[in-house]
């Protein structure tokens, strides 16, 4: 099989890796232009960058197993978010601390994103070649049902026993809970001071791990299935796989993904916003993945780094260098929504423009052989 | 059969696993008072102050007549306590271990501890 598509035979190399990395390109200059307006220390950018690196890739890792299953990118991911989230509600109930209480939030979290994920992919397998604007919607639905709960169901119908995180009509969540108990447990696991910047290896340890489960994962017969459904549905159907069955489980284990990330992110941020700490998980993700190269195709673990470092860099320079710029901090708040929607929309918008030449060439090449084949019979 | 088995097998793990964690990181409040108690008809007097120390982590100085409280995690724990006199350690150490179930809370009395009365813990039930 060619690696290079047909609309880039033809191209030089330098077109060719142009177009293929124009948003990392893109978002690369920015940050290049954004550091030195910020004028933020070296040490603090990579004292934020380790910390939101150990925090944030957990989750754009979950995004790669639906790629690989030609579903695109996962705009569900927030519900395995929220599946995190009612695990950290009940142990923070039960007040139930250290590493014993991340993993019992592991525990009841990951039936609870079992089922949300079976759901997801019922709902994508009918919506086939639509499914991300699907799982936007999907994410959205589910942010009411999830909020139906916490809000109304926590504390009458759901047994609550800690008051401190109801409202003081005596149910529903607090608005933000305290997660002092399980704040920074595995990031502090194990620790190692490096030139003054503390580097949280037993969490960097779990990305490695889950790193490696996504290689191994990809050479299982599993793994191998859902590249087959990604590459063509009916070819693989043909070959007897249950394409239906596949993309299940692929949205599954991408939703038990996000909700394990999640719980690792708000163990290190040690507060959940109850009801909008998921809100833009998706979206981030999605957004951070396609900084680091990624296309609605094809995604590898090195585009999650990339994309990390540099969409996070942005993150951390864009309110600096918008005060030093034009006087507003908060401007670097709308710039990073404004960034992340626009790199989703600028990519969707590059793979559909390539898919249409791509298509046009193949058409031209048909038309053109088929040309070829009457001049030889005459 | 064989695959049923060991999917039940393996949700009856996890439910143990989940008891396991959760008594081991259960968090409870221990209560530490310094202050005058009757025990048995026996009354004892909170006279000076004490050093405290909960599974080897200090508590600090506990004054005649106060309240200190402690935060453990888990079942088994131990209490040390030291007479503290002008800012000096003096004295012997008294060391008592108790165990908490689950939902369980506790109020220790130092006088009666340290005079090894039959109810030096008082254990509520988490409400």
């Amino acid at each position: 099989m060619n690696k290079r598509s047909n609309l880039t035979k033809t191209m030089n190399p330098f077109e060719y890796f142009l177009i293929n990395f124009a948003v990392p390109i893109l978002i690369t200059i920015i940050v290049i232009i954004a550091i030195p307006l910020s004028g933020l220390s070296w040490e603090f950018l990579i004292r934020e960058l380790v910390i939101r690196l150990s925090r944030d890739s957990f989750l754009i890792l979950a995004l790669l197993i639906p790629i690989i299953a030609g579903m695109g990118m996962n705009f569900a991911i927030p519900l395995g978010a929220m599946a995190g989230q009612i695990g950290i509600i009940f142990i923070t109930d039960w007040g139930i601390v250290g590493m014993p209480g991340l993993f019992l939030a592991v525990l009841i979290s990951t039936p609870i994103a079992i089922l949300l994920g079976y759901f997801a992919g019922i709902v994508l397998n009918r919506a086939k070649g639509r499914e991300m604007v699907t799982g936007f919607m999907l994410a959205f639905f589910m942010n009411g049902i999830y909020q139906l709960v916490v809000l109304y169901g926590m504390g009458s119908v759901i047994p609550m026993k800690n008051s401190s995180i109801l409202l003081s009509r005596g149910y529903g969540i607090r608005n933000a809970i305290n997660l002092l108990g399980i704040r920074q447990v595995l990031d502090n696991l194990i620790a190692i001071d490096i030139g003054g910047i503390l580097v949280p290896i037993a969490t960097l340890l779990t990305i490695a791990l889950v790193c490696l489960f996504i290689i191994f994962f990809r050479k299982t017969k599993l793994g191998q299935d859902i590249r087959s459904v990604g590459q063509d549905n009916e070819i693989a159907r043909s070959l007897g796989i249950n394409v239906e069955i596949t993309r299940i489980l692929s949205v599954s284990i991408s939703t038990i993904l996000a909700c394990y990330g999640q719980i690792i992110f708000l163990q290190n941020i040690g507060s959940l916003a109850t009801y909008n700490c998921h809100d833009f998980v998706g979206v981030f993700a999605v957004a951070a993945l396609l900084v680091g190269g990624a296309s609605v195709r094809k995604a590898t673990i090195s585009n999650v780094f990339i994309g990390v470092i540099l969409f996070h860099t942005m993150f951390v320079v864009s309110p600096r260098a918008g005060k030093e710029l034009l006087g507003q901090a908060q401007l670097g708040e709308y710039f990073r929504v404004f960034i992340s929607y626009g790199v989703i929309a600028f990519s969707l918008a590059l793979y559909a423009w390539r898919k249409r030449v791509e298509k046009e060439n193949e058409r031209k090449k048909t038309m053109a052989a088929k040309r070829s084949i009457v001049v030889n019979n005459d | 059969m064989k695959r049923t088995l060991i999917r039940i097998s393996i949700i009856i793990i996890l439910i143990f696993l989940g008891i396991f964690l959760y008594t081991i990181g259960k968090e409870h409040k221990v209560l530490i008072d310094n202050i005058d108690v009757t025990v048995n008809d026996t009354y004892y007097i909170s006279d000076t102050n004490y050093n405290v120390w909960v599974n080897n982590q200090e508590i600090g100085l506990l004054e005649k007549g106060k309240r200190k409280v402690a935060m453990v995690v888990g079942k088994n724990h131990k209490i040390i306590v030291q007479e503290i006199k002008n800012n000096e350690l003096i004295g012997e150490k008294y060391e008592k271990m108790f165990n908490l179930k689950s939902n369980e809370n506790a109020t220790i009395n130092l006088p009666a501890m340290i005079n090894s009365a039959d109810i030096w813990i008082k254990k509520q039930a988490d409400i």
